[in-house]
């Protein structure tokens, strides 16, 4: 197949209170032109299974799945082991147009939240935080464009800051990954297991990777403050 | 699907820690106790699950002439010579892998329910198009790991995969534990294992040399009454997937009384 199309465009699903996304997915790809497209599958839940079909849908009418974006970690896990490029941006501008979404820089007030364990070879990615309410695995990896939060334990690899914000923190309930990233710096973690019921974090301080015990207020931005308990 | 028939693949991410050898002696022990058991070699290219039960020479079709119609079902399903319950689909040529396609499984699969309580599919080794196609008939699994570092990575990454792929329950087995090692500290102990890969326990299977002379001789453990410790700990296993009850022995205790010392003295034949 010769692509001749280059342009990035992008089909979004309905979301799943609305209506089926297979219903009207057939007369809403005629609107596009053949080629690459990313879809948009807001808060369906699919799986490897479903993601297979969908390729092979949108292959047979001359498209080439190009990318996911999806509200659900179980989609983008799924398109993650497909190969897939995967984004969990798009949600609350579900409406907004898809060019305003492209230029979005730092959109560092959205928190990507995850529940369940990342398992070995996995990968989360987010532009804004991530919290994660389970455990990374070694192998695994987290990476933010803000902070990275675990409520759990970190075995594996967290990049916070990755688009160069030197002030974002990993913070997790057992910190002992076998790498830490933050902006450009990276660092070996820590021989030997922290001590029990002791939240760590590390931050970037004068140039290198830090961990000290979590600190009690966790002061994201100007924005908010999350006030001590008396 | 109408019926309850259990579809359980045996899988491990890394090869050699026990997953053909957990499906034949499963197999056998299903089927002895009564549960009519058919064991399906998914490991196309490097197919050994007929060796071990010893019924290499008794193959004479196979899955791959099943999806290509030009042979019935049963003319290729070989049954055990002892166990006439358990039935084995055998891996057809390596160069199936070529063309198999995850609905080929799912259509031998489902030409298996309706004769069958229990489906076992031996997955291969990997994560590549073998273990999808496996994957893709699979309804449970049990995954095997052993007691080191890359193993247990290698299980994480594949439950990791069976979850995409909707595959529930999933249980663990840990299998060749030598409980002086851990006592020694030389060894992932159990809690270890459990603790990364955070999977309801399915059974240990203590390391025992009689698993190789089994091997070797095509008979799986479980067929005789053997005494050997991995025997125990297979039929064990193949009780609690049946929802039984039965405590899972704790490494650190095993093998310490003097009624284990005299046993394992009696196995080893010099008398």
């Amino acid at each position: 197949m010769s692509i001749e199309n280059n342009e990035r465009q992008l089909i979004k699903f309905p979301l799943r209170k609305e209506e089926d996304w297979r219903t009207s997915f057939k007369s809403k790809l005629a609107k596009f032109k053949e080629g690459f497209i990313e879809v948009d599958c807001k808060d369906w839940p699919l799986s490897w299974k479903d993601l297979v079909k969908l390729k092979s849908l949108l292959e047979r009418s001359g498209f080439i799945l190009d990318g996911i974006y999806s509200q659900i970690p179980e989609t983008l896990v799924s398109a993650y082991s497909l190969g897939l490029p995967t984004n969990p941006l798009l949600s609350k501008e579900a409406e907004g147009n898809y060019q305003t979404q492209q230029n979005l820089n730092q959109s560092e007030e959205r928190v990507l939240f995850h529940e369940g364990t990342l398992r070995s070879g996995e990968h989360i990615e987010a532009r804004g935080d991530v919290l994660l309410l389970g455990d990374v695995n070694p192998g695994a990896q987290v990476s933010a464009g803000g902070n990275v939060m675990i409520w759990g334990r970190l075995l594996g690899i967290a990049h916070a800051g990755k688009t160069g914000n030197l002030n974002a923190k990993i913070i997790a309930l057992e910190l002992r990954p076998l790498q830490l990233r933050i902006a450009n710096e990276v660092a070996r973690g820590p021989e030997g297991k922290p001590e029990p019921g002791l939240a760590e974090e590390a931050i970037l301080y004068s140039g290198s990777i830090v961990i000290r015990p979590a600190q009690t207020i966790f002061v994201n931005k100007k924005t908010h403050t999350i006030p001590p308990t008396p | 699907m109408s019926k309850n028939t259990r579809i359980i693949l045996i899988c491990s991410g890394k090869g050699g820690v026990g997953k053909t050898t957990l499906t034949a002696n499963l197999g056998i022990a299903l089927a002895r106790q009564g549960f009519r058991t058919a064991v399906l070699d998914a490991d196309f290219g490097l197919r050994n699950l007929d060796l071990l039960l010893g019924l290499e020479n008794r193959i004479v079709y196979t899955a791959q002439e099943v999806l290509e119609e030009s042979c019935r079902l049963d003319q290729a399903l070989v049954k055990h010579k002892q166990e006439p319950n358990l039935a084995l689909l055998p891996a057809g040529n390596p160069r199936m892998l070529e063309w198999l396609k995850p609905e080929d499984m799912q259509r031998i699969v489902s030409m298996l329910i309706d004769d069958f309580d229990y489906v076992l599919i031996d997955c291969p080794a990997g994560v590549e198009d073998g273990f999808r196609n496996a994957v893709a008939a699979s309804k449970e699994a049990i995954v095997v790991t052993n007691p080191e570092i890359s193993a247990v990575r290698d299980a994480d990454r594949v439950i990791g995969l069976l979850n995409t792929h909707s595959v529930e329950p999933i249980q663990l087995v840990l299998n060749r534990v030598r409980p002086k090692m851990i006592a020694s500290q030389e060894m992932l102990s159990v809690n270890d294992v459990t603790d990364i890969l955070a999977l309801p326990l399915l059974g240990l299977v203590l390391e025992d040399e009689q698993v190789i002379v089994s091997t070797n001789r095509g008979e799986p453990l479980t067929l005789s009454s053997s005494k050997s410790p991995a025997a125990r700990c297979y039929t064990n296993i193949a009780k609690r997937m049946q929802g039984e009850e039965i405590p899972i022995i704790d490494p650190s205790k095993e093998g310490s009384s003097i009624g284990d010392k005299f046993k394992r003295l009696m196995q080893t034949k010099i008398f």
